[in-house]
């Protein structure tokens, strides 16, 4: 079995630490999947009678909150840098596109600020037994196979409502780290209903779990908020093939740049990550 | 315009669009499988098709026949052709 290139050349202490992250962390996100569904009906109740949120913004909520435990599990581990993640760059209703290198990415955005996230994805998450209920209660959109009509009503529900989606508009999890081509969906509803697109750029999930792989990697993993883009800023407002274009280009040029920092140098506007 | 040239406008336009593989653009390759394009990637086929060959499409009884590259190629030839004569 080959070590990942950089771990190999770069970080030697690595040898070590896979096996560490490995026989630690794995059991311990097991135990606290499980901690988590055990838990979650009596803090559902509680917050459902103590506060005004309904049940989808309880469930993201709890969902955020089990999203900040496993990056705490894996921050031993794995070096997390932020850029550009402000409250007031990022902050809701709005439409998140991030783009997909491993299943990871998922937790990684717990560290947006806002809990109050929809994830509108393809049907393969909704297969996890473990996971499926709590992605219904909290409004997360299945957009295979749908009609556009049964995306877009849930999806502006959302917006409406004050809150986030989140779409990986690659739709699959890229094998080679090269960014794929986009489908428009997320482009579509920013043009519909307004919202403004906040372009999320994710490097280095694929070294700690690429797709295929069953077994963690300590790495550094950087998550970059672009400037987000108003579909009304554009010279064709009503055209979600220029917005997509954009965003994609933009996020193209940024994980370009970040390519180019494989040691790991934090620019002017980054912060290494405490939870 | 002949056939061949209808053919490979078309294909490049295709591929452009949606950032595909020119290997991959065969007229046997079913559209929602082979190319992995979605109902909204269809709107926009339409568009790119409409743009490419300034004729309009949308409103084409036919066109919700079309499920391969090759009904593409021969929707747009025949197109081309029914507005020739006209």
């Amino acid at each position: 079995m080959a070590w990942p290139q950089s771990i190999r050349t770069k970080r030697p202490v690595n040898f070590l630490l896979i096996p560490l992250m490995n026989l630690t962390a794995l059991p311990l996100m097991l135990l606290w999947t499980a901690v988590g569904i055990f838990l979650f009906p009596a803090l559902f109740f509680i917050l459902k009678t103590t506060t005004r949120w309904d049940a989808e913004q309880i469930t993201r909520r709890l969902i955020w909150v089990y999203g900040r435990g496993w990056l705490a599990i894996m921050l031993p581990f794995i070096r997390f840098e932020l850029i550009g993640i402000k409250q007031d760059k990022i902050k809701p209703p709005c439409i998140y596109v991030a783009n997909h290198l491993s299943f990871f990415d998922i937790y990684c955005l717990a560290f947006l600020p806002t809990f109050n996230v929809s994830i509108a994805i393809r049907n393969w998450p909704f297969k996890m037994y473990w996971y499926a209920p709590f992605m219904h209660m909290a409004g997360y959109i299945n957009v295979e196979n749908k009609k556009w009509e049964e995306i877009f009503e849930p999806a502006a529900r959302v917006l409406s409502n004050g809150g986030a989606l989140l779409f990986f508009p690659e739709g699959h999890r890229s094998r080679n780290g090269e960014l794929q081509r986009f489908y428009s969906g997320a482009f579509k509803l920013a043009v519909e209903t307004g919202a403004k697109i906040v372009p999320l750029c994710i490097k280095g999930t694929n070294e700690v779990l690429p797709p295929g792989r069953w077994w963690l990697s300590p790495a550094k993993v950087t998550i970059k908020a672009l400037e987000p883009v108003n579909p009304k800023s554009l010279a064709d407002s009503s055209s979600h093939r220029l917005i997509r274009k954009t965003v994609k280009n933009m996020m193209r040029q940024s994980l370009a740049e970040m390519a180019l920092d494989p040691a790991g140098n934090t620019d002017v506007a980054g912060s290494e990550c405490s939870l | 315009m002949t056939d061949r040239e209808i053919i490979e406008l078309i294909d490049k336009s295709i591929a452009e669009e949606f950032e595909l593989d020119e290997a991959h653009m065969k007229p046997e390759a079913l559209l929602f499988i082979d190319l992995e394009l979605d109902s909204l990637d269809i709107v926009d086929l339409v568009v790119v098709l409409e743009n490419a060959f300034q004729f309009k499409i949308r409103e084409e009884d036919s066109i919700q026949e079309i499920r391969t590259l090759g009904d593409i190629h021969r929707f747009v030839i025949n197109k081309k052709k029914e507005l020739n004569k006209q």
